[in-house]
């Protein structure tokens, strides 16, 4: 599948029906935009036009915002007078089990408005980057958000490789894939059980978490970390998967698949568990397009983006990928999303298991794919990471090195989108919201 | 409902680790979690110029853990990980250092109340901090609690790179915790600075901005390995007692 099927360069004026603003990069002299086109399935690249950059800026607030002072994610809104309460939470809370906080605006006990406090972790891994070999970058790349590192270097490398036109074995970036998979899974897993611990549910949380830490124990047998790190390296991988392997990773990945659809059902028997989260933080469809809502966050109100199936790096473009959406807008929405990806990962690791090339070559090199007609030169890549669309823009200098690199991360979009959520509902629920997002700091911080 | 959760615990058997009883088994500390060995031939110049964080102290032919980050880059050089590293002890291995006053220990030989406080972690070193109570480290077996308020808490647990924007809140933190207490560092960017040493949001080891007692190395360390800087912590357990 030639590039051109699913990026395009056109000259953006206006944001139209059914597109959602990516990312907005700089690039030498020029800033450009990324939008995702959900009709068309299209990555849509264009120079920032300038009757654009107003209404662009807000949505992309924390993209570029210095390390050393946190940084409120106003979603707009004045609330004054009698009776209303604003009281912060974080940034250290057990609630919230990382360096991040809110501030909460009530009313009685209705949450009025809700500023996401982010950056207290900002590290700076983009600026940190520059000068450095791709090789050395990606030490600090995939640590920018632990949870999510094989995304993060699957995203990195991708877009790297094609820069330095480099041929990559089939089967490295099949491993790649299924790694990502994985981790969609332990992710996802983790997830489940935090929503399982705020509803009080103390037995399913651990079970929850005894199928998660198996998750991880499978990472670092096989891929030779608990959190995969260090698995990629620029060119390829660290570790060939060989035939038996593989069959005993399918083995156990249908195992988790079972005991995890066991523990759902009687989970969905618990009204305690139900009533938690049915119409709990209604994300609007029109808002999640809005606002730059991604992953799961914005499947679960039915909103159909998948990189996996809108922007397929390979092995994705010869594998079958349920797209798991659902209309119902709610924190069950969002949860149902995630239990399905779990079943519908699983299948689709086994996919990839089974059909890992044993060669070394490239199945027919399709030429540079992301590299389009703009006036400079860069390369980028989308992977859909565990909470959504990971977005990394990269330039590479005459020596090979890091001149410039963009991460757009998945939490960083998302926390509009639950600021929204929770506006209107009670005090109380805020753990499942917050939850259900599956957002995390370090990930938007980076 | 509830029969239906005591048939499956009952299926699924007892997962919970052996340790500190016996010694860790492989699927608790995998050879990620093993730290770097000089072998017989290393080079201990190449693997300075491979090291990503300057662990390789070339002069003093020695490995700075708390620098480590457990990439692996030195094996080229001839730093080996697993066979021959220690493997009496597969835990820690020489990785934690406990430095607490002997009165604190005792304080906290039967039960000790943790907090964790994240300066500027990847969010890894969280995830295993908290791993330490699913079913399988089920920290609760040794009486060792997680509390959500530093005015409860006896020990308190810093992961992450310490950013400038959480200096004071970790200076405050610590200062509103109730004496004896202690620090555990857990991880290498708390240690040192790990792979973060030199990024703009990153100020000094947390050891700077408060005093620390024990260090964790590890990128992440694995839950067993944090356990076992608790229990070293308290004096439950010396380099001598280690299974
Ligand atoms: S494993 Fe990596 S960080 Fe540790 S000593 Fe070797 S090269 Fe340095």
């Amino acid at each position: 599948m030639a590039y051109s099927n699913r990026v395009e360069v056109r000259r953006v004026e206006m944001l139209e029906d059914g597109v959602q603003l990516a990312s907005v990069f700089k690039i030498g002299d020029h800033t450009y935009v990324m939008l995702s086109d959900t009709k068309a399935n299209k990555t849509v690249l264009s120079e920032l036009p300038p009757t654009l950059g107003e209404e662009f800026g807000p949505l992309l607030k924390g993209v570029d915002a210095p390390a050393g002072a946190h940084l409120d994610m106003d979603p707009g809104g004045r609330v004054e007078g009698y009776g209303v309460f604003e009281f912060p939470y974080g940034p250290v809370s057990f609630g919230v089990p990382e360096a991040g906080g809110f501030k909460l605006v009530t009313y009685g006990e209705r949450v009025i408005k809700v500023v996401p406090q982010v950056n207290f972790k900002k590290r700076g891994v983009e600026q940190a980057s520059i000068g450095r070999s791709p090789q050395d970058a990606l030490i600090l790349v995939e640590r920018s958000a632990g949870n999510f590192s094989a995304s993060y270097s699957t995203c990195f490398l991708t877009a790297v490789e094609e820069s330095l036109g480099l041929e990559v074995p089939s089967k490295a970036r099949w491993t790649r894939a299924a790694a990502v998979e994985l981790e969609r899974i332990y992710n996802h897993l983790h997830v489940f059980g935090r929503l399982a611990e705020a509803a009080s549910q103390n037995v399913a949380a651990a079970q929850a978490n005894a199928l998660k830490e198996d998750v991880l124990r499978l990472n670092s047998k096989h891929f030779g970390h608990r959190y995969l790190f260090g698995l990629s390296v620029v060119g390829g991988v660290r570790r060939e998967l060989s035939k038996a392997e593989c069959k005993e990773l399918s083995n156990a990945s249908r195992v988790i698949a079972r005991e995890f659809s066991e523990l759902v059902s009687y989970f969905l028997s618990s009204r305690i568990f139900l009533d938690r989260l049915q119409g709990t933080a209604k994300l609007a469809a029109a808002d999640a397009l809005r606002l730059g809502a991604v992953g799961p966050a914005a499947r679960g109100s039915g909103i159909q983006w998948d990189d996996r199936l809108t922007y397929p790096i390979e092995p994705y473009e010869d594998i079958y990928v349920n797209m798991e959406t659902d209309s119902g807008e709610d924190a069950m929405a969002r949860t149902m999303v995630r239990v399905n990806e779990v079943e519908s990962s699983t299948v689709v690791l086994r996919e990839i298991l089974d059909r890992i090339p044993g060669d070394g070559a490239r199945a027919g090199a399709e030429g540079h794919r992301s590299r389009v007609d703009l006036p400079d030169d860069f390369s980028f890549c989308r992977v859909e990471s565990p909470s959504g669309d990971l977005v990394q823009v990269v330039r590479l200098d005459n020596e090979g090195r890091v001149s410039g690199l963009h991460i757009r991360p998945p939490s960083l979009v998302n926390w509009l989108p639950l600021a929204k959520s929770l506006q209107g509902n009670v005090f109380t629920d805020f753990q499942f919201a917050f939850e259900s997002f599956g957002l995390s700091f370090a990930d938007s911080d980076r | 409902m509830p029969k239906v959760w005591v048939a499956r615990g009952l299926k699924k058997g007892v997962l919970t680790s052996r340790f500190p009883a016996d010694r860790p088994t492989s699927a608790e500390i995998p050879e990620s979690a093993l730290p770097p060995s000089p072998t017989p031939g290393a080079d201990w110049r190449a693997g300075r110029k491979e090291c990503p964080t300057g662990a390789i102290r070339a002069e003093e032919e020695r490995v700075d853990l708390g620098m480590c980050i457990y990439c692996r880059r030195c094996s080229s050089a001839g730093f080996s990980f697993g066979e021959g590293a220690g493997q009496e002890s597969r835990a820690l291995q020489a990785g934690a250092v406990a430095d607490v006053a002997r009165a604190t220990r005792r304080a906290f030989r039967r039960s000790l109340h943790v907090m964790m406080i994240d300066v500027g972690s990847c969010n890894a070193c969280n995830l295993e901090v908290l791993n330490l109570s699913n079913p399988y480290y089920d920290l609760t077996r040794l009486g060792i609690t997680f509390t959500n308020s530093p005015k409860h808490a006896d020990a308190l647990i810093v992961v992450g790179a310490l950013n400038r924007a959480m200096v004071d809140v970790l200076k405050r933190t610590y200062e509103s915790m109730p004496e004896p207490k202690m620090v555990i560092s857990v991880g290498a960017c708390a240690i040192s600075g790990g792979a973060f040493t030199g990024t703009e949001g990153f100020v000094s080891p947390v050891g700077e901005a408060v005093p620390v007692d024990v260090v964790v190395p590890g990128c992440p360390p694995t839950p067993i390995q944090v356990l076992e800087g608790l229990l070293l912590a308290t004096g439950r357990m010396t380099k001598a007692t280690r299974p």
